[in-house]
């Protein structure tokens, strides 16, 4: 290190207040002598001053969408936890632990149908959708938090107005932006993307529209538009209803 | 879905801002910030089982700049060339906490040029100057996490800090801007 990269680092040491008080005093004294140094010290205000500008505040929304990525990337991991926790269990076991996978098995396979049973007779809208793809799963788990339409909505006089800021996020590989919209006493969920949204097991094509479709997932009902972009409407209202609603409000 | 990502939010979502301030310089390319910040944040969730409780925030801003460049090299344009138009909205104006909105139009406009300009000047600095600048003086960092975000010693953050800011002035200077006191 020769004596200019030795006096660089002292000033920046010095400038940073990180010497010890006799080596300060001795830097103070220096600069009321010597013009390069002064000039030195100048600069480097002036600089840090310029740096400043640049701050800017996050956007307000900025740590919901990273908190709600975040919880879509654990309700992923959690879902291949399951995955790979069967994997494992697969390996081949004892004969004892055979015997009483077997049992267990039986005793699942009864629970299996009993469940069911129970969520076609008493899930709103009849049947739940089967295998649902993660960015699907994304936008109805957004959608959870929508509450129920109010009894005296008029949608079809109402102009549709936006709740909150958007929202971006990534799931299943693709980029999705979810809104909220509020109409009438309605409020749904308009997720877009640039990727069409993957059709769910269970869920039905809709006549006349292309590659249109509707489903239902417990108390939502999702309809999706795939054309450029890809929509997909969310929101709490029977199947006969979400179609107009879907129409009435600003997809793209 | 357990208590991980719950922990991991409480521990990382304060740092927020100080990320948002290095995405914003770090992201290249036409590449948006708030893309970089959320993307930042799932690779640190990812790897949280592996954070040894260290600075949260020095690690935060590590992972930050290795998304950026590993970005910028996959669409093979320069790292740390900050869009224009973007820098626009620097402008008091558009401050979310309720900043000053009685500023002269005068004194608005120049703010916003002066931020285009100093952006402008920030991205012709060597990037070890320029790294250590967003991470000091833009996102609020000590010289000692900027040091343990880079892994070089905290001399060399100093020092690197130092020249870039000299340079940055004499830069702003030629271009006729001063962000000096008389």
């Amino acid at each position: 290190m020769d004596n200019h990269d030795r006096d660089h680092r002292m000033l920046a040491a010095f400038l940073a207040g990180e010497l010890d008080p006799a080596e300060t005093r001795r830097w103070d004294e220096h600069l009321l002598a010597c013009e390069r140094c002064w000039r030195a010290v100048r600069e480097d205000r002036e600089g840090r001053q310029a740096a400043q500008v640049l701050r800017q505040p996050a956007p307000p929304g900025l740590a919901d969408r990273v908190a709600f990525a975040v919880e879509v990337a654990a309700a992923g991991r959690a879902a291949a936890q399951r995955r790979t926790g069967r994997g494992i269990r697969s390996r081949r076991p004892g004969r004892h632990a055979r015997r009483v996978r077997w049992r267990l098995a039986g005793a699942g396979v009864v629970a299996a149908g009993v469940v069911a049973t129970l969520l076609v007779a008493l899930l709103p809208g009849g049947r739940q959708a089967g295998s649902v793809p993660a960015a699907v799963a994304a936008v109805a788990r957004y959608a959870q938090a929508i509450p129920p339409p109010t009894g005296e909505h008029h949608p079809q006089r109402a102009a549709p107005v936006e709740v909150g800021r958007p929202v971006t996020v990534m799931a299943g590989g693709q980029q999705i932006v979810l809104r909220t919209w509020r109409l009438g006493g309605a409020e749904a969920v308009v997720a877009v993307s640039g990727h069409p949204f993957p059709m769910p097991a269970r869920a039905q094509g809709v006549s006349g529209r292309g590659m249109a479709w509707s489903a239902r997932l417990g108390r939502l009902g999702l309809y999706c538009l795939n054309g450029r972009t890809s929509e997909l409407v969310a929101a709490p209202v029977p199947a006969a209803q979400l179609a107009a609603l879907a129409a009435r409000l600003p997809l793209a | 879905m357990g208590a991980d990502h719950r922990a991991f939010l409480q521990a990382t979502l304060p740092h927020l801002d100080a990320v948002w301030q290095v995405a914003r310089q770090a992201a290249a390319g036409g590449q948006d910030p708030e893309d970089l910040v959320q993307e930042t944040y799932l690779r640190a969730y990812a790897g949280f089982g592996s954070f040894r409780g260290g600075n949260a925030r020095a690690w935060l801003a590590a992972i930050c700049l290795n998304v950026a460049r590993s970005q910028a090299r996959r669409r093979r344009r320069r790292p740390w060339e900050v869009p224009g138009p973007a820098l626009l909205d620097v402008l008091p104006w558009s401050r979310a906490d309720g900043g000053e909105s009685t500023a002269d139009v005068a004194d608005v406009v120049i703010a916003g040029l002066d931020a285009e300009e100093v952006s402008r000047c920030l991205a012709l600095l060597p990037e070890p100057q320029r790294v250590c600048i967003v991470l000091v003086d833009v996102a609020g960092y000590t010289a000692r996490e900027a040091a343990e975000t880079l892994g070089c010693p905290r001399g060399t953050v100093l020092a690197r800090v130092h020249r870039g800011r000299r340079k940055l002035a004499q830069l702003l200077a030629e271009a006729g801007v001063s962000h000096g006191q008389p």
